[in-house]
């Protein structure tokens, strides 16, 4: 397997070692040892809990910059719905759209049809599905790679159908070539992104194929820039000039990056937010249990992606103006329609390649010394405290226990079976007066 | 069938539905950390809680033990309790004697032990009217793969 890629990175040089961290991962796949933290790429499933937590503002996401998007020629921007909540109720997504215009991009693109066929091609899916149920949506990444991680009996579970944000590249290489005469390659397909997992899905697809997208920004790296161009006015903006992109925001299913699944019975669909009900889901599913339910729409992020992790708007907030769109939605020209009909019928929305469990470095010793490593990680827990204080570098107790079973640490970094390693602790934290804390 | 590697011992209790589910939770948790293959995983964790269920509904308790060999996930399930007077009959699907409480809380569809069947290698069950029921269940490491 190629090495995994995460969607932020940790700067050690930043990074003060005050474990915000790897107490919030929910995965457990962060550690601190001498001060710094660090990660176990297999466990990181890039839900970016740990970035909204660093108080020495070390972990960042890895999108890209709207600088390194000029090697291309043609710029088109798609945005996820949650862009148009993110700013004031007066703004419309016709207003966003210009100031993306504005900012460099070549076209906006009409991503509202690309999330409706998707939503077709989900609903169909669900209604011919032989088993097993539910089936869960993959459009979130962290979903994907929980199941990978923590999930493996259920990749079985994911829907295989393509996500919008990838439908959409691949009929923007396709569209834009043709009409302009250029080459795919010459052509950036930009998802806006709400998160950072959606950057690195686009960098390091779960189901190992090549992203039909160039990369993601952050709706926090554009948000001020676009706020200006919303707050001059609008009129004597240059890109007035290209009326016909205009109201590409106007048709979204608002807030839910899947739309909503009018042709999908209620009581059979189950939309849920937020890692921690997820996970209390999941684990009912694999008993056994929710057969019943065909179809699960899964977002790690409180709220879905309005409240991703590189949003700016209150959740509340961008949620009420989300409602507000909604309310005002059009109903879709008959050339919208026709343009998803005929897509419909000629595309292939199938996902490109099989989902697999992720293979973790404990595969690699046989069941017989797994066990064994069980057994002793066992052992070694009945010596330690189970306080979880954290003073070792893992997160918990067990987890402790585990590296120490698999040989990845010592047992005397436990606070309470050496002396030494407070001393040793000591050192490291010992700073002098600092400018800020948080 | 290879020589036992683990072997866990689990008491159940009878009719203690919130807590329904913790001992297939443990074990699947087990099974996990020791990266049993996904889809053996999945047949194991579906058998343990429709036997875990099984005690619950209808027993005064029981116990569960998941042994562990090179080959094959076991589980042995006894319980204290009402037994089966025909076994044939309860192993159809939907046959079912959970009562409307029982149903109404979402359990006792009648497919609990066909299900532990259809997710096992090897499935057998004894039961004596008065007494309890007993059931072992194997489901084979490498044929699911």
């Amino acid at each position: 397997m190629p090495e995994l890629k995460h969607g932020f990175k940790i700067d050690t040089a930043k990074c003060d070692g005050r474990m915000h961290c790897m107490r919030t991962c929910p995965t457990h796949a962060i550690r601190v040892k001498n001060g710094k933290a660090h990660l176990i790429p297999e466990l990181c499933i890039d839900c970016g809990s740990c970035l909204g937590v660093c108080p020495s503002k070390a972990i960042s996401a890895t999108t890209i910059s709207l600088a390194e998007l000029d090697r291309f020629k043609f710029k088109v921007a798609v945005a996820s719905p949650a862009l148009y909540t993110q700013f004031g109720l007066n703004d419309t997504p016709a207003h966003v759209g210009r100031a993306l215009l504005d900012l460099g991009f070549d076209a906006v693109w009409e991503y509202a049809a690309d999330i409706e066929l998707v939503d077709r091609a989900i609903t169909d899916c669900v209604k011919k599905w032989p088993g097993p149920f539910p089936l869960i949506s993959d459009s979130c990444p962290v979903i994907i790679r929980l199941i990978q991680v923590a999930y493996p009996s259920m990749i079985e579970n994911i829907i295989p159908i393509e996500v919008p944000r990838e439908i959409a590249g691949r009929e923007v290489k396709r569209r834009f070539s043709q009409e302009l005469g250029l080459r795919p390659e010459e052509i950036a397909a930009i998802y806006i992104t709400p998160c950072q997992a959606k950057s690195i899905s686009i960098l390091q697809p779960a189901e190992e194929s090549k992203s039909y997208l160039d990369g993601a920004v952050g709706i926090s790296e554009i948000y001020n820039d676009v706020l200006y161009r919303l707050r001059k006015d609008t009129r004597k903006l240059k890109s007035d000039t290209q009326e016909g992109l205009m109201d590409s925001g106007e048709l979204f299913h608002w807030g839910n990056p899947e739309g909503e699944f009018p042709n999908l019975s209620r009581e059979h669909y189950l939309p849920l937010t937020g890692l921690t009900d997820i996970i209390k889901v999941f684990n009912d599913i694999e008993r056994g249990r929710l057969t019943n339910i065909e179809f699960l729409e899964c977002h790690a992020c409180r709220g879905g992606c309005n409240g991703g992790n590189l949003t700016v708007e209150n959740l509340y907030v961008a949620r009420s103006k989300d409602l507000r769109l909604k309310a005002k939605m059009p109903q879709p020209p008959p050339e919208f329609e026709n343009e998803v009909a005929r897509r419909y019928a000629s595309e292939d929305f199938s996902l490109r390649g099989p989902v697999k469990p992720r293979s973790m470095a404990k595969d690699v010793v046989d069941l017989r010394e797994r066990v064994m490593r069980r057994k002793r990680a066992e052992e070694i827990l009945r010596g330690l405290p189970l306080l979880n204080c954290g003073l070792c570098g893992a997160p918990s107790c067990k987890d402790h226990a585990d590296d120490v079973a698999s040989a990845r640490t010592e047992i005397s970094d436990c606070v309470f079976l050496s002396k030494a390693r407070i001393d040793q602790l000591r050192k490291v934290y010992k700073k002098g007066p600092r400018a800020s804390r948080g | 069938m290879g020589g036992e590697l683990l072997r866990e011992n689990f008491q159940l209790q009878g009719r203690n539905f919130d807590k329904a589910g913790e001992i297939s939770s443990e074990i699947k948790v087990i099974l996990k950390e020791l990266g049993i293959a996904a889809a053996c995983l999945r047949r194991a964790v579906i058998v343990a809680f429709e036997a875990e269920m099984n005690v619950v509904m209808y027993a005064d308790r029981g116990t569960v033990t998941l042994v562990l060999t090179d080959k094959a996930i076991n589980l042995e399930v006894k319980d204290e309790g009402p037994g089966i007077p025909d076994i044939d009959l309860a192993m159809q699907e939907g046959y079912s004697t959970a009562s409307d409480e029982m149903r109404e809380m979402g359990f006792g569809f009648g497919m609990g032990l066909s299900n532990m069947k259809k997710n096992s290698d090897e499935f057998c069950i004894e039961s004596e009217v008065g007494k309890g029921t007993s059931v072992f269940a194997r489901i084979l490491l490498d044929s699911h793969a």
